[in-house]
């Protein structure tokens, strides 16, 4: 049987070279297939990667309080002042959910004057707690972070955010880095620990340097938020001597810990809200989680429908396969003779037949592998699309899903071969 | 008795009650005989030679093969019995073009199992045997008329059949490669090889140890 096979192998290659237009046209299809597959499958594996990372990271079961915008009154009388949500409230909510990961107040400022030995650069603020450090922390530090310690007393101590150097090839991530290149080139090219710095005339001690994580490890999250920060302070020292506006308002991030729980801790934090603030509806809960999965549905509807093209692909791959070999069985009606002559069997020269078409369905198959990976890694990082994660067994599953597909398709016109009467073929002109 | 034929018929498909080529042929071959069929055209020469050589099967009657009902092997079997027990030698040769001499002579032996360096030096030992030393690797269509027909012996001798049939062999060659080839097939029944040729030369047939003349279907005498 071995043997067999590899004689209809050898011949099956022999008819592929003797006749490479058909050859080419009809295995092109299936490569086009294939590239579709390669590409869908990245990037349902890219999906599936990034969740998991993201639950590793940041944890998945996270929710967002804000101050809502939307609110809106019908007249100026209505108007009520907006309570705000300060590092009072934020101690109450840490006492009565203990049992979640993470309660990060935060809140900030976009311009700032930051001044080093004379130097005067532009930055931002961010007010936090040491509770920023326990989720999306993409950063190396040198020196410490803060303590609760530093939040109670309001101490001017800062940690200094050295960001990483933007992509390569990437002109918009490359115009917006620009903007903030003085503060980027001071904190490159000083080594602030444990020096003095001025933001907006106040003097801070530098406690920290967080060195961001290298593009390659940063975290994607599925809101395509990128924390931005540069300067980091006491939230309480911020809202002291006025570094961001709001008067202390904050925004705060929630982890409840695992994703199980994560409905009853919802409704504890608008509890928390409604008992807090009255029903003035001041506040939104951002359900993080929802928006994750939504976004993760729709990335993954997207991957699907690329991979029924790509099954279309295959398809018509599978179509123009069966077509050549019928076509292909006709033109070699009396070879089929003259082999039944001497001595091939029916399953002989299905044999024949479907060897050549699974090697057609996976030169196609490799082909397409090739053009896959040429578009999910060099071309689409010359094309600033960001490389396809493509592991190696991705081609593996295409290759397979041609071959598979050459085989389905072939079955027919084998049949066909193997059905004609010796007598019948040799008498074919 | 290697072949045994009785009341042999077929009826190819076509019109009211279809086209009759043989009506009911009897008749038997011993081994070793040398049997020349002939006939006028279409009186069904070439149809008995292929239900004799099992590329067709009849409409009716028994035939029996080495004393085995041919009607009742398995299509494997067929396949297997062309292969193993007859070789054929076709008018236009039936050569496969793009392979060469030495290739093609293997086929039989590749569909007998047979694979590699054994099976590439039998194929070269029979075209040595029918004189095309050195012309293994030239395909069919740079060899002459009578290098091709003897490429088509030695293709039919690879799986040492004791029946060789051959459908007007010497049909598309010219006189002194119809000798060849002749003396080719004389020199193979001396060695025992029972042989049924198809030929419309009467010479030829007179050559013969046995001539079965046919007419419309029916064995004249």
């Amino acid at each position: 049987m071995i043997r067999s096979m590899l004689n209809a192998a050898r011949s099956g290659a022999a008819e592929i070279w003797a006749h490479k237009t058909r050859s080419i046209l009809s295995f092109l299809a299936i490569a086009v297939g294939s590239v579709v597959f390669i590409d869908a499958f990245s990037a349902i594996f890219h999906t599936y990667e990034r969740l998991e990372r993201q639950r590793e990271f940041s944890g998945l079961a996270r929710m967002h309080i804000m101050q809502n915008q939307a609110a809106s009154y019908s007249s100026a009388d209505e108007y009520v002042e907006p309570p705000t949500f300060g590092y009072e409230q934020l101690k109450k909510l840490r006492e009565q959910a203990p049992e979640f990961h993470m309660i990060s107040g935060e809140s900030r400022s976009w311009r700032n004057i930051m001044e080093y030995d004379g130097e005067r650069v532009v930055s931002s603020v961010n007010g936090i707690t040491p509770e920023w450090m326990k989720r999306d922390f993409g950063y190396t530090l040198k020196g410490r972070f803060f303590t609760w310690h530093d939040i109670d007393e309001k101490l001017r101590v800062c940690v200094v955010v050295r960001r990483a150097p933007p992509p390569p090839g990437s002109k918009t991530t490359r115009k917006a880095y620009n903007y903030t290149a003085a503060y980027d080139n001071l904190v490159t090219h000083n080594d602030l620990l444990g020096k003095t710095v001025k933001i907006d005339g106040i003097t801070f001690t530098v406690i920290g340097v967080a060195e961001e994580f290298p593009f390659s490890k940063r975290m994607e999250s599925f809101s395509g938020y990128r924390e931005q920060a540069k300067l980091l302070v006491p939230i309480t020292t911020a809202a002291n001597y006025g570094l961001v506006r709001g008067g202390g308002q904050m925004e705060v991030s929630i982890d409840a810990g695992p994703e199980a729980g994560f409905d009853d801790a919802l409704r504890k934090v608008n509890n928390f809200l409604k008992i807090t603030f009255g029903d003035g509806d001041f506040f939104l809960v951002e359900n993080q989680l929802e928006q994750i999965r939504k976004n993760m549905a729709a990335r993954l509807k997207d991957a699907f429908v690329t991979i029924s093209l790509g099954m279309l692909a295959f398809i018509a791959g599978g179509i123009g396969i069966m077509n050549v070999t019928l076509a292909t069985v006709f033109a070699r009606t009396k070879e089929i003779g003259i082999r039944r002559a001497v001595g091939a069997s029916r399953s002989d020269i299905m044999l024949q037949f479907m060897v050549e078409a699974v090697l057609l369905g996976l030169i196609g198959g490799v082909l397409g592998s090739a053009l896959g990976w040429l578009w999910g890694v060099p071309l689409k990082v010359i094309l600033n699309m960001g490389a396809s994660p493509i592991k190696p067994w991705m081609p593996l599953i295409s290759i397979l899903i041609a071959a598979v597909t050459a085989f389905a398709f072939a079955i027919y016109p084998a049949w066909v071969a193997a059905g004609l009467k010796p007598a019948d073929a040799l008498r074919a002109e | 008795m290697t072949i045994h034929c009785s009341d042999l018929a077929k009826v190819y498909e076509g019109g009211k009650s279809g086209w009759p080529a043989l009506r009911g042929l009897s008749f038997g071959i011993k081994a070793g005989e040398f049997v020349s069929v002939t006939g006028p055209s279409g009186c069904g020469k070439s149809t008995l030679l292929n239900i004799i050589g099992l590329l067709d099967e009849p409409s009716g009657g028994a035939y029996r093969l080495n004393g085995r009902d041919v009607f009742t092997l398995s299509d494997e079997e067929r396949s297997r019995t062309r292969r193993d027990e007859i070789g054929f030698v076709f008018q236009s040769f039936h050569l496969l073009n793009r392979l060469s001499a030495l290739e093609n002579v293997c086929l039989p032996l590749r569909y007998a199992g047979a694979g590699g360096d054994e099976m590439r030096s039998r194929a070269a030992a029979l075209l040595a045997r029918v004189g095309l030393h050195g012309k293994e690797k030239k395909t069919p269509l740079e060899l002459s008329g009578g290098e091709r027909q003897r490429v088509a012996i030695a293709r039919a001798l690879a799986n040492s059949p004791r029946i060789i049939l051959a459908d007007e062999p010497t049909g598309n060659l010219d006189s002194a490669s119809s000798r060849e080839i002749m003396d080719s097939l004389f020199a193979l029944n001396a060695e025992g090889i029972t042989i049924v040729m198809v030929t419309h030369d009467k010479e030829l047939a007179a050559r013969t140890g046995r001539n079965i003349r046919m007419r419309d279907g029916r064995i004249e005498s």
